[in-house]
Formats: C-alpha cells, sequence, structure tokens
C-alpha cells in the first residue's frame, strides 16, 4: 500500500499542471473576488467566507476531473486491476495522493486568506482542520463522480455527483457559524470527522467497483 | 429464498404480464382516489383559521413532496437488487422510475413555490428542505443524463445503479433537514410517533389523495418502464410476438 502511495505521490508531483494548476485558480478566485466588487459598500467579512467555501467547492470539482483519466486512457489502470488483487487500495493512495498535494495546500491557502478577512489567528488552526476534512469528503466523491464517466468525459460524472457536496458545503458554512459564534464548534467537527471517516473508508471500494465496470 | 423469488418473477416478460392484468385497475382506482381527494380537499373542506384558501395546495404539494422521496428510495432498493443479484428489471425499473421521480419532484418543488407565495412572502427561500428537494431533483436528472451518455446500455445500468445507491444519502437528509436546520418550512404534521396535528375533515382528503397520488404514480411507473422494457429488448422474440 506504501509502495503504491509513494508511486502515486511521485506521478502526481511530477505533474505540476495538475496540482499547481488548481492552487494558483484558487488564490487567483480569492484575490480577484474583491477587487470584483465596490468593497466600501459592503462588508466583506461577512460573506467572505462563504467564497472561500464555494472556491473549495469548485476547485475540488476541477481537479478530480480527470484523476483517473490517464491512467485509464494509458492502459495502466487495466494494469494495475489485472495485477493488483486489492484494487481498492490503488484507489485510496490516488484519492489520498491527489487530497495531500492538492487539498492540504487548498485548506492552507483558505485558512491563510480567512485571517485576511477578519478570523483570529488563533482560530487558524480548526478553520485549516475543518477544510482539509471537507477537502477529504469532497475530494473522495467527486473522484467517485470521476469514475462514473471516466470515458465519456468525467466533468459528466462529477456533475452528477455535484449535489452531494451541498450537504458538505452546508456543514462546512455551519462550522465557520459555531468558530464566528464561539459555541458548539466540537459538535460539528465531531460530525465531519465521523463523515470523513466513513466516507474515506468506504468511497474507495465504491470508486473500484464503479472503474472495474469500465474495464469489464 | 429471496434470492430465488427475485430470480423467478424478475424477468422483464412476466414484469410485462403481470403489470398488464393490474395496469388497468391501479391507474383506475388511483385516478378515482386522486379526484376524490382533489375535490374533497378542496371543495368541501374547511378554510384554515390562519392561511385562509392557501392552504388547500397541501393535497398537491403534501402527497408530491411524499412521493418525490419515496420514488428515490425505490430507485435505490432496485439499484441494489440490480448490483447484488444482476437482476436486468431491476435497472429498467430505476431507468423508468427516474422520470416519474424527476417529475414528481418538479410539481413538489413548483406547488411549494407557489404555496410560498401567500405564506412566506416569497416564490423561493434557501430554505434547508427546499433546497435538498432542489438536490434531489437534480439528482434525478444526474442520473437520467448519465445513463443516457452510455451506448453499453449494460454498463450505464450498473453505473447508474452505483450512483443511486450512494444518492441515497440525501433521502434522510431531506426527510430530518426541518428538524436539524432553522428552517422557514413547518416540521411534519403527520408522524407515526405522535400522530397527526390536522382536524380530521382536513386529514381525510389529504390521506385519499396520498394514496390517490401514489397510485396514479405507479401506473406512470408501470407505463413507462413497459414503454422501456419493449425498446430495450425489441430484439427478443417475446417482445416480438407481444407487439
Amino acid at each position: 500500500m506504501i509502495k503504491i502511495f509513494q508511486s502515486e505521490f511521485f506521478k502526481l508531483r511530477k505533474k505540476l499542471r495538475t496540482w499547481l494548476g488548481p492552487l494558483l485558480i484558487m488564490v487567483l478566485v480569492l484575490i480577484a473576488f474583491p477587487l470584483s466588487i465596490d468593497i466600501s459598500q459592503y462588508d466583506l467579512n461577512r460573506f467572505y467566507f462563504s467564497i472561500i467555501v464555494v472556491a473549495l467547492l469548485m476547485i475540488s470539482f476541477l481537479s478530480t476531473e480527470g484523476i483517473f483519466l490517464e491512467d485509464y486512457e494509458d492502459g495502466s489502470l487495466e494494469q494495475v486491476y489485472l495485477v493488483e488483487q486489492d484494487f481498492y487500495k490503488f484507489v485510496l493512495a490516488k484519492v489520498l495522493t491527489f487530497v495531500l498535494l492538492i487539498g492540504v495546500p487548498m485548506a492552507g491557502i483558505g485558512s491563510v486568506f480567512s485571517i485576511l478577512n477578519g478570523i483570529s489567528i488563533n482560530e487558524v488552526p480548526k478553520i485549516f482542520f475543518m477544510m482539509f476534512l471537507s477537502n477529504l469528503l469532497l475530494f473522495n466523491l467527486f473522484a467517485f463522480g470521476s469514475s462514473l464517466s471516466i470515458n465519456k468525459g468525467a466533468i459528466l460524472g462529477v456533475l452528477a455527483t455535484l449535489p452531494l457536496a451541498l450537504p458538505i458545503i452546508i456543514l462546512l458554512g455551519r462550522g465557520v457559524r459555531t468558530i464566528q459564534h464561539g459555541i458548539g464548534f466540537e459538535g460539528v467537527m465531531a460530525l465531519m470527522v465521523g463523515s470523513g471517516l466513513l466516507v474515506a473508508s468506504i468511497t474507495p471500494l465504491i470508486i473500484s467497483a464503479t472503474l472495474k465496470t469500465h474495464l469489464e | 429464498m429471496f434470492s430465488s423469488f427475485v430470480h423467478r418473477f424478475s424477468s422483464p416478460k412476466s414484469y410485462v404480464e403481470i403489470t398488464r392484468k393490474f395496469f388497468p385497475y391501479i391507474s383506475l382506482f388511483g385516478f378515482l382516489l386522486l379526484l376524490i381527494g382533489w375535490i374533497w380537499g378542496l371543495a368541501f373542506a374547511p378554510e384554515d383559521a390562519v392561511q385562509g384558501n392557501s392552504y388547500r395546495i397541501i393535497y398537491l404539494h403534501v402527497p408530491a413532496s411524499i412521493f418525490a422521496q419515496l420514488v428515490y428510495f425505490f430507485m435505490s432498493i432496485c439499484a441494489l437488487i440490480h448490483l447484488v443479484w444482476r437482476v436486468k428489471l431491476a435497472a429498467y425499473l430505476i431507468k423508468s422510475a427516474a422520470l416519474v421521480g424527476a417529475m414528481i419532484t418538479f410539481i413538489a418543488l413548483f406547488s411549494g413555490s407557489i404555496w410560498g407565495i401567500p405564506t412566506w412572502g416569497t416564490w423561493w427561500q434557501w430554505d434547508a428542505r427546499i433546497t435538498s428537494t432542489l438536490i434531489l431533483f437534480i439528482m434525478y436528472l444526474g442520473i437520467i443524463t448519465l445513463h443516457g451518455s452510455f451506448s453499453n446500455l449494460e454498463k450505464a445500468d450498473r453505473l447508474m445503479s452505483i450512483l443511486v445507491v450512494v444518492g441515497v444519502v440525501n433521502i434522510p437528509i431531506i426527510k430530518k433537514s426541518v428538524d436539524w436546520w432553522s428552517t422557514l418550512h413547518q416540521s411534519a404534521s403527520i408522524t407515526i410517533s405522535d400522530g397527526t396535528s390536522i382536524d380530521p375533515s382536513m386529514l381525510y382528503p389529504l390521506l385519499i389523495s396520498i394514496f390517490g397520488m401514489g397510485l396514479t404514480l405507479i401506473s406512470l411507473g408501470i407505463l413507462s418502464s413497459k414503454f422501456y422494457i419493449l425498446t430495450r429488448e425489441k430484439n427478443k422474440k417475446w417482445v416480438q410476438s407481444y407487439v
């Protein structure tokens, strides 16, 4: 498992455009938004976090679109399927690699921009952890979506799973409100950790079943 | 035992034959019940003390909302049967039910919107129940689109079933959204544990509408699935002799 993870990590690290591109887009969106509105008229601090949340959603959506596509097209996915007995380990490694190389920096960028827009520095670990968990959930979900329509343009499958991401967004928004009000954070966090663990352990199995359907 | 039961009654041919016998009764009975429920509710049920006559839309909105979720639940059971026992008929039923589900969810959203004007003063509110029902509607459309995008229909059936099973997580969220989030939408007026808070003069036509709507949707589902089965199995001998 660790070997597969290392090789996937190495492969993704080499593809600068795949992991750096989404991060740059996120930074760009978060910078461009305040510039595009008249900040003298709006209290940006009140709704800036919503922009971060939507950016997280869209960037995780974009970055997972081609998560299995290249492996599928060059035949390496089929090869892994034939060689690897536990195909889900490969899927788990692939998704975790994306979470580590794209999801974690995204959570970092989101946290930095939260500080710039009024969140206290003491609250940053909470914000970071919450965004990391959201990314874990979103990456798993969109990886599943991508696997659904891998040979028909992954965007279709990802779009089909997009509605399922909305409860995650609602939960994330609620988490931020609990941080701002200083009450109830632990409850939301427990719910997110629970869902994160459940999704991260079940989704690779579902994705591998979906990919097998394409490969058989 | 269940497995043999499933396989025995799961051939598209026997489904078409069985539904052929029951379809006229189900559709007629459903239509009559719906008609009675609506006429009773719209013309004879008393006016509501707070909402006046605008509440009468419940005779359309409540049954539509209930079945918007129930149709998805039915699809998820079919999806499980298709994935576990590879029963073709289950996939055909999912595809047909998705169309009915999308239609009834749209009716639920639209009638809720109309009801929103006199009660909340707005057509739309980004409220937990309404938003989660909208998500359900988009899920139905996603399932239909995903299935339609594959030329290999067996593969499309399997992928659609997987998506339906995963999407079932949305159903408890919709159901409990009015309890979990602070929301404009009222919580359920009829519950198993607490009974009902609706006066019997308004409740009976509502229950009749719910049953009528259920049977009407079943007959619509039967029609849609029969059409789909005959299209999918058009090269089989039994279809040629049936048509």
